[in-house]
């Protein structure tokens, strides 16, 4: 046992020390067009540790060593703050580095839709998508709502009456999955009451009553349902998911609300990246979808293949942004 | 399963070969951490994450814990000998252990830091054992109303937290106000005060506050007195002998703390550094002597010290018995439990006893090994008080600035800290006092959420407040300990007036 | 004298409080809290001007232990912006040059001019620190610390 801590101990300070320091933009673009690291790369985090995007990259990049998929060194790095936007600027400032790129997801666009950021997902090269989670939406075991139309129709008629707690703040994730599925649903988008709470305490909130609606990821709820603490009366994903509990979830749609909302989460690198590195970037994120050592992954943290290649990316992530960018209009957060 | 058949079974894992050696791994990476400035147990956690990998996960956990628990143990040297707090949990231990330290008496402090923090693991562990199950339902009483009203109360504490110029206090608690409002507002987004600039967004880290306004401060403190001696020739700097009456003064803080500090771990949202402040003052209240408190009171080292310890251990209430990380340090355990294919949770007790009872039976363990790793090596940490003057503001001045950069990896912050110095520094030659800047910092931030939150919810009504009992009481008790000592304060006035 | 110092200092903190509460004033509405993002600073705000006020006119006495400690010679507070200066240069040093080389001459050199004299010592210990700093958060850690231009 204490030879593997030992081992542990060494490969992640080989890791670290084979990362440190990589300003040199450098292109290892072979003469004949093709693309091979050829020297660590940087991975970052736009966040802390163990959140969703530490977690991710951390994951993707032991098992592209484990299953050897790509022999160079990968070395995660956090750069926190802003909700993103220091990571992004990071990563901005290394134009045409191939050694380089950061996890995204949703508040990529978010953000600086509300005005927080400089950068959006337009000034990074997407190289690949990875997976796909969906939001949920829960009350407490013993609320009066047994699904999402109890809950529209009653905000319908009282908006005053239903609070709904997230842990982002207004206008980002928690807050816009509900309001892109209210609205769907006939709700005006304007009388939604919504409180954030970012130090833990949302689902102790729906827990004690205070609020009504926990607006969060499907992941957070499978947990506390199992336990019969609280229901999920939607999910937001487009067909009912796989799973022992994420099976007994309906979506939205089946409950006649047209609209979904994706939280997609992958790889981009920084503005300029030779075509030549997207390409194989492209490729070796295609293979570890396609592992078995990743999908047990995905299956350890209930998250689902969503596998897209650079071009298919942008073209989806332009038409989410439309959507996304109308929405916040129409509730006066737009900037 | 009953409880004590599950804590036989924690025991068993806790007491196996391989569970003593991950516990005494674990309490000792945490402590080496811990004493580091700006490395606290976030940092802790998250880097034992990968060298748990495909390991088991009752051992694995079990030493996450003991990471966790030791850095918060070990937090309280720098604090004590420097100044400079290793972990937000630690910043109130410095306020009377840093002047006992200077008294030639860092030996005596940090064993009275390193016991107090032993028996607040302890006790809490008992409560945890006892009453996890029942707690969970404590955990999840307090709403957005209630969180406002604790946060009140704390800050009603401000006055009895300094000596001489109330307004000078007040000045200070509204400036850390002001401080921490910098950042976007969570509830609307709204960017305040930062100037358009991204390292404002998150508003500033408060080690950075901390480690300003002590440990710089501090330092230009010991620059104007460098030629003074250090404290070398004193025989007495390492010795931790401590006397009967001193164990009796410390009883009483370390066993109404410990329980204290509990409580409030077991709030989410609350934890360590919130705990020892609510203590320290706590004592400071009910003391016969509280003018000796922040010139190296015996209680006013006790109290914290327990208190923080003993949140620790409430803190895993949630954790372990709701799967509610209550605080970042608990975000980022979660991320562990779920690495390693753990779903901390209300199921957790009966789906996975060997885990849920091993964490539990481990801590008394990891404490024990604590207080005996920690003893002995008290001489030895003392003695970096006689380092020569010039040369420990040196490093103590790395030492912050290493913390700060390990923090966020961001050289604004470095910037932000000397600030912050300059700003303690003016501070302390004007009279102002630091610790009502700091504790309107750590509260008023989530006194203004938890206040809005609230309005929120209820359209705007302030009833929100005195509906429910659990709000209204505690308002009460801040009325109270407001009303009162303005009373008496009143009433010695005017009978020295009708006297003099 | 006494008098001075305080209305000095609330003058200070008056303005402070006014600039503090400028800004909350341009803070931009937000329309669905009932309690929006600038009613807290307002509220501040308006509180630290009060209390500035009252320190104007604080009858207070300084006593002499308050007194003591803002009598600094001016000699003693060019040493502090010295080193605070040497900060800021390590500050602006560290990333580029890196971790162990600006920790090594800001030890060396502030310990020195602190008065320092044991050479030897002072050149042991300024390449020491960093070296096993610099060993424990990288190696033994996994933290990145600025290498600069050392090749490690």
């Amino acid at each position: 046992m204490k030879k593997t801590i030992f081992a542990g101990i060494l490969s992640v300070s080989a890791l670290t020390f084979a990362g440190c320091g990589s300003d040199d933009a450098a292109n290892t673009a072979g003469e004949d067009g093709n693309f091979e690291p050829s020297k660590t790369i940087e991975v970052v985090a736009p966040a802390g540790s163990g959140g969703g995007w530490d977690t991710t990259a951390r994951e993707v990049a032991r098992v592209f060593g484990e299953t050897e998929i790509i022999d160079e060194n990968m070395t995660v790095i956090n750069r926190e703050g802003g909700g993103g936007a220091i990571g992004w600027a990071y990563v901005h400032g290394k134009e045409g580095d191939a050694h380089s790129m950061f996890v995204a997801s949703p508040p990529l666009m978010f953000v600086p839709l509300n005005g927080q950021s400089e950068h959006g997902h337009e000034d990074f090269t997407p190289l690949a998508n990875m997976i796909a989670d969906y939001g949920a939406f829960a009350v407490r075991e013993d609320s009066e709502f047994e699904d999402l139309n109890d809950l529209f129709d009653q905000m319908k008629d009282d908006p005053e009456s239903v609070t709904v707690i997230g842990t982002s703040a207004p206008g980002s994730m928690d807050h816009m999955q509900f309001v892109r599925i209210a609205k769907a649903a006939g709700v005006d988008p304007t009388k939604i009451k919504y409180v954030s709470d970012q130090e833990g305490g949302a689902l102790t909130a729906v827990l004690n009553g205070s609020v009504d609606v926990f607006s969060t990821g499907v992941g957070e709820t499978i947990e506390q349902v199992r336990a019969g603490n609280i229901k999920v009366l939607g999910v937001t994903a487009e067909e009912r998911m796989e799973g022992e509990v994420l099976s007994e979830f309906p979506t939205a749609i089946e409950q006649g609300i047209d609209e979904s909302f994706v939280n997609w989460r992958g790889f981009f690198g920084p503005p300029g990246m030779d075509q030549a590195a997207v390409d194989y970037y492209e490729a070796k994120f295609q293979e570890l979808s396609e592992s078995e050592e990743f999908a047990e992954v995905r299956e350890k943290y209930g998250w689902n293949e969503m596998y897209m290649g650079s071009e298919e990316y942008s073209e989806f992530l332009e038409g989410e942004k439309e959507e996304i960018a109308a929405l916040l209009e129409e509730i006066g957060l737009g900037q | 399963m009953d409880a004590f058949q599950g804590l036989l079974t924690g025991f068993q894992v806790a007491l196996s070969l391989e569970g003593i050696m991950f516990v005494l791994i674990g309490v000792i990476v945490g402590t080496l951490i811990g004493m580091m400035p700006g490395l606290g147990p976030i940092s802790a956690i998250a880097i034992m994450i990968p060298i748990t990998y495909g390991m088991d996960p009752a051992p694995a956990l079990v030493m996450m814990a003991g990471v966790y628990y030791g850095a918060v143990f070990g937090g309280s040297t720098s604090s004590i000998l420097l100044n400079a707090p290793g972990i937000s949990g630690t910043v109130a231990t410095a306020f009377d252990g840093y002047p006992m330290a200077q008294q030639g008496k860092a030996g005596k402090a940090l064993a009275i830091a390193a016991i107090s923090s032993f028996i607040g693991g302890t006790v809490s562990v008992v409560l945890l054992m006892l009453l996890a199950p029942a707690l969970s339902s404590v955990a999840i009483s307090f709403g957005p109303p209630a969180y406002f009203a604790l946060m009140f109360m704390g800050l009603t504490a401000i006055s009895s937290l300094s000596e001489g110029s109330t307004i000078k206090a007040m000045i200070a608690a509204v400036a850390g106000f002001m401080v921490v409002t910098i950042g976007i507002d969570p509830q609307t987004g709204t960017q305040r005060f930062t100037f358009g600039n991204v390292n404002l967004f998150d508003g500033f880290d408060f080690l950075i506050i901390a480690l300003g306004l002590f440990a710089v401060a501090e330092v230009c403190m010991l620059i104007l007195n460098r030629k003074n001696r250090s404290l070398s020739d004193d025989q007495k700097l390492g010795s931790l002998k401590l006397s009967k009456a001193d164990l009796k003064e410390m009883s009483g803080p370390v066993s109404r703390q410990s329980f204290v500090g509990f409580l409030l771990g077991v709030l989410p949202g609350a934890g360590a550094t919130i705990a020892s402040f609510i203590s320290y003052i706590f004592e400071k209240r009910i003391a016969k002597n509280p003018e000796e408190f922040g010139k190296g009171s015996i209680k006013g080292l006790a109290a914290p010290e327990s208190s923080n310890n003993a949140a620790t251990s409430g803190a895993f209430v949630p954790l372990l018995s709701l799967g509610i990380p209550g605080s970042g340090t608990t975000a980022v355990m979660l991320g562990a439990f779920l690495v390693l294919g753990v779903q901390p949770g209300p199921l957790l007790m009966t789906d996975r006893p060997e885990i849920f009872w091993g964490i539990i039976a481990s801590m008394y363990l990891g404490n024990v090994f604590l207080l005996i790793l920690n003893l002995p090596l008290i001489p030895y940490l003392a003695k970096i008080l006689s380092i020569p003057r010039p040369l420990l503001i040196s490093l103590v001045i790395m030492f912050s600035l290493i913390g700060v950069y390990s923090i966020s990896f961001n050289v604004f912050d470095l910037y932000m800290l000397l600030v912050f110095g300059a700003l303690g520094f003016a501070m302390r030659i004007f009279s102002f006092p630091a610790p009502p800047f700091i504790l309107a910092f750590i509260l008023g931030g989530m006194m203004e959420q938890a206040f809005r939150q609230s309005m929120t919810i209820s359209n705007g009504s302030l009833s929100i407040f005195v509906d429910s009992p659990l709000p209204l009481s505690l308002l009460l008790v801040a009325l109270v300990s407001l009303l009162v000592p303005a009373f008496l304060k009143w009433r010695s006035n005017r009978l020295a007036y009708k006297q003099g | 004298m006494l008098a001075s110092i305080n209305r000095k200092l609330g003058l200070l903190i008056f303005i402070v409080a006014a600039i503090y509460l400028y800004l909350s004033f341009q803070l931009p509405n937000y329309q669905y809290a009932p309690i929006d993002a600038d009613v807290i600073p307002k509220g501040l705000g308006i509180l630290l001007l009060v209390l500035s006020v009252f320190l104007f006119f604080s009858r207070a006495v300084e006593t002499d232990a308050e007194k003591a400690k803002r009598d600094i010679p001016k000699k003693e507070l060019g040493v502090i912006a010295a080193v605070f200066a040497m900060i800021f240069v390590y500050i602006l040093l560290f990333e580029t040059i890196g971790f162990i080389i600006t920790t090594s001459l800001f030890i060396f050199l502030c310990s020195w001019f602190l008065g320092y004299r044991a050479w030897k010592a002072n050149i042991l210990v300024s390449l020491l620190f960093p070296i096993v700093m610099y060993a424990i958060f990288v190696f033994a850690l996994g933290i990145v610390l600025p290498r600069g231009i050392l090749p490690f």
